[in-house]
């Protein structure tokens, strides 16, 4: 899996495929694209660490450029250590260290969450914080839920369990979705599956993503120590958030060279979790009808993973159901960058993919496994979006 | 381990790999591509390239590139073609087909090659060119207007338009005039370029300093970037606002007619249900006597496997990722297969016109593209080989390398959609 930083370098043979595909590049001329900031400047940051592009805080760290690269080169992570450098050298805005610790922002809401959501949807407040921090006024926050996940789950005992899980659920389930979270543990319930959930560190890829090495590192010592100890003890890791999958099972290895051999052979997005149950033969197949059409977005957190998309396959065992793949690409939004004054146009026009996806398709409702990804899908199209694991505990009618 | 199961796998998202599943999937089986990365298509000028320059006299452009093509079984039978040819006119028109269906109909010059205008002010010949580059009598043009932009790196419309005139294939009475435009966006790629020129503003902007250049007869020229979407015609605009025909010309990477040609055939295989996943790489099978069972793959960091029927390996050469080399020795890296090199494997010359050996390595087949030892036995009979994996062609001299990534795709889908459910 680790790869030497030069001959990664020099495995980039310039073809400028990174650059043709990265969908930031497309609708801006603000942003020096992957290339350029990725292997080119990586080669003079060898000598010269400083030796980042001003534009870097344009890449979304969607991942594009590293999956459609037929070198390997793992340009988006050369791109997170790059601003990485660029901020610890030039600081990064108020804004951005607020945006970048989502986990502190999530648990101080938590002190009265509808006051919150209360304010996060007031104009004039918005209109201030745009003035005065650069967050974009016209993207919705997502909002509170009243109780965390981890407030209301209840372990169910399992006699003979068919497999033992630790469920990461990550900032957006925990503080924003929890009816996810607790989809899933129906689900694993109602499959003989025993699941258990801790109290972790977010995943710190907001951190990252802000350039805030030295936190997000900080998570991932905590995160991984923590998930060691369980792998230990037989349980296999599930998330339901692509992101933070991305995150435990290549990024603190990649980013932060952290070993994370037990983690990234243990680590499942929940489907990846649920289809191998089913190749045993041990899901139940017992759905109930569900007369209904999706059009299903693949976040880029789950194409970068390479493995398809698992879910589609579980959601193909439901009778009626029809899920259209949208194809659409990156829904622009790429967590906290959507949010900036600067960047809220090019999130924006980038999810006009998507707009035009369910034009052509026609679909009345959508389904995508990113929590984040659901909220700029339903900003675009006004669509409602749900997360496929809803979708299978509605068919098991739980 | 997640094993994934499907009747064709085929390994590798390049035009052979495309192609070969928008055959398969048509005989009802279950069709997957999977990749590391996205092909050389979005790199290639767009066209297809079928046989370039003539077997005898290299130096003249091939005047009818089929006919040239069936003379290979007596010149050069280890040639890819010879594998292919009772499928080549087939596959030539069931791509156009396919290319006519999603409104970007590919042209021939009946029979004979294009002669298209090059960045370089040259001409290239190829087969079979999108509409907004198949470009006819440029020489009966009154004035050739080129077009480029100062944001713009990577074209340089001066130079096309003094090595255009130095080539004297043009009339003494062609005017040709450089337009070079100011774009409101201060630094252009051609994929932002593209994006701009589907918007409003950036044919306005483009239109209003061309307009006073075009006179009656005007040809219009511009670098590869006319739009990146397939239902925006970004030249019928421009051509319609001109009033004059619009035209790209094939420049170096990335231009866009290859990735509007990837688009397409993208959306195809959605639309035919083939699953298409990128960012897994291959690094190995499980092989039982001649037979492969399984292949394993690598995605962030992690194994799983995939069990098929049939294996297409469209890998490409060492561009693709398909072939490997080290210092005296190149393998096929998934299968292990022996790749067929040869004694010398580079010229002297960089850009010599014999070409360099190592463009011909690659794997033997026999005609139903199943890899050979070097005994010529079938080593894996479930496994067909497309495109630049083929040993014995010289795609750069030749000009053919999109042309066998077409019949070998479609041949290795056909074949695969007639094995035995
Ligand atoms: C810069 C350039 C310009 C060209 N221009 C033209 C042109 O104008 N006209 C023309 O006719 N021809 C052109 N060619 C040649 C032509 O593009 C190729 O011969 C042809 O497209 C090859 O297609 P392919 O499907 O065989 O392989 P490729 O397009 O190379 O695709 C290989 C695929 O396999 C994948 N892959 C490789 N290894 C693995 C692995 N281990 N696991 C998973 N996936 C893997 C890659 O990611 C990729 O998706 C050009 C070539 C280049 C490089
Ligand atoms: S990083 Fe990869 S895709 Fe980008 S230019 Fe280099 S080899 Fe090509
Ligand atoms: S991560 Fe996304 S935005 Fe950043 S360079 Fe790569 S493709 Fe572009």
């Amino acid at each position: 899996m680790s790869q030497d930083r030069h001959l990664i370098l020099d495995n980039c043979i310039k073809c400028n495929i990174c650059v043709a595909n990265c969908p930031v590049v497309k609708v801006t001329d603000q942003y020096a694209g992957p290339k350029q900031n990725g292997p080119d400047l990586e080669r003079f940051r060898l000598d010269e660490p400083a030796a980042v592009h001003p534009s870097i805080g344009y890449c979304s760290n969607c991942k594009t450029c590293d999956f459609v690269c037929p070198s390997g080169v793992n340009v988006a992570t050369m791109n997170c250590k790059a601003k990485g450098e660029y901020v610890a050298l030039n600081g990064a805005p108020l804004r951005d260290q607020v945006l970048g610790r989502v986990e502190l922002i999530c648990k101080a809401a938590q002190i009265a969450p509808s006051i919150v959501n209360w304010a996060a949807g007031v104009g004039p407040f918005r209109a201030m914080g745009e003035a005065l921090f650069g967050v974009a006024a016209q993207m919705p926050f997502p909002r509170f839920a009243t109780k965390t996940f981890l407030q209301q789950f209840k372990p169910k005992k399992i006699a003979h369990p068919k497999g033992k899980v630790l469920y990461y659920p990550g900032c957006y389930v925990n503080y924003y979705t929890p009816e996810v979270g607790l989809a899933l543990a129906k689900v694993f319930a109602h499959n003989g599956i025993e699941m258990v959930v801790d109290d972790f560190n977010c995943c710190g890829l907001p951190t990252v993503s802000n350039g805030l090495m030295d936190a997000a590192k900080a998570y991932g010592v905590n995160n991984l120590a923590k998930l060691n100890r369980y792998i230990k003890e037989g349980y296999a890791v599930v998330t339901t958030c692509p992101s933070c999958n991305l995150m435990l099972r290549q990024e603190y290895h990649e980013l932060f060279d952290m070993d994370t051999t037990l983690v990234t052979e243990n680590t499942y997005d929940a489907f990846e979790y649920l289809l191998m149950c089913h190749e045993k033969g041990q899901l139940d197949r017992n759905l109930k009808r569900l007369p209904r059409r999706y059009g299903y977005h693949q976040p880029c957190h789950l194409r970068a993973v390479g493995y398809g998309v698992p879910s589609l396959e579980i959601l193909r065992l439901i009778p009626e159901l029809q899920v259209t793949a949208l194809d659409a690409g990156c829904c622009g939004l790429s967590g906290s960058y959507g949010f900036k004054k600067e960047k809220y146009p090019i999130a924006r026009e980038i999810g006009q993919n998507i707009v035009r996806a369910v034009a052509d398709t026609g679909v009345k409702q959508a389904v995508t496994e990113c929590g984040m990804c659901q909220l700029q899908v339903n900003h675009v199209t006004g669509l409602p979006v749900v997360h496929p694991i809803q979708l299978l505990a509605e068919a098991y009618g739980l | 381990m997640m094993n994934k199961k499907t009747d064709v796998l085929i390994i590798g998202a390049g035009l052979s790999g495309l192609l070969a599943a928008a055959k398969a999937v048509e005989s009802g089986k279950g069709v997957t591509v999977a990749a590391k990365g996205m092909g050389s298509l979005s790199l290639s000028s767009g066209c297809i390239d079928l046989w370039g320059y003539d077997i005898d006299d290299p130096q003249r452009v091939c005047q009818n590139p089929l006919a040239q093509i069936a003379r290979l079984n007596e010149v050069n039978p280890e040639h890819p073609y010879t594998k292919v040819a009772d499928v080549l006119e087939e596959s030539l028109r069931y791509f156009q087909g396919l290319t006519e269906r999603y409104g970007c109909p590919y042209r021939d010059n009946g029979g004979a090659n294009w002669l298209l205008p090059t960045a370089l002010g040259t001409f290239r010949p190829s087969f079979l060119a999108p509409p907004s580059m198949a470009l006819r009598d440029l020489d009966k043009a009154k004035r050739i207007v080129i077009v480029g932009y100062e944001e713009l790196k990577d074209f340089y419309p001066e130079v096309m338009a003094s090595n255009l005139a130095r080539n004297g294939n043009l009339p003494e009475s062609v005017k040709l005039t450089v337009v070079k435009l100011r774009s409101a966006w201060k630094k252009l790629y051609a994929t932002t370029l593209a994006h701009r020129l589907e918007q409003a503003e950036g044919i306005r902007e483009a239109v209003e300093q061309i307009k006073a250049h075009i006179v009656d007869g005007t040809v219009v020229l511009f670098p590869p970037v006319l739009g990146e979407r397939l239902d925006i015609d970004v030249t019928g605009q421009l051509a319609k606002a001109l009033g004059a025909p619009v035209y790209e010309v094939a420049n170096i990477p990335p231009a866009l007619p290859g990735q509007r040609l990837q688009q397409l055939l993208l959306k195809h295989l959605r639309n035919a249900g083939v699953d298409v996943i990128i960012g897994c790489t291959f690094t190995g099978a499980k092989v039982e006597g001649n037979r492969c069972l399984q292949v394993t793959a690598e995605g962030a960091g992690k194994t799983f496997t995939f069990s098929a029927k049939t294996y297409i390996l469209a890998t490409g050469a060492f561009v693709g990722g398909g072939l490997d080399s080290r210092i005296g020795e190149a393998r096929e890296v998934i299968f292990n297969l022996p790749v067929r090199t040869a004694e010398k494997w580079a010229s002297g010359e960089f850009l010599s016109m014999n070409g360099h050996g190592f463009n011909r390595f690659g794997i033997a087949v026999n005609d139903r593209l199943q890899p050979l030892d070097r005994e010529g036995r079938v080593c894996l009979e479930n496994v067909r080989i497309t495109g630049a994996n083929l040993a014995g062609a010289n795609g750069p001299i030749e000009k053919c390398g999109n042309g066998i990534a077409v019949a070998s795709g479609y041949k290795a889908g056909k074949l695969a959609g007639e094995v035995a459910q």
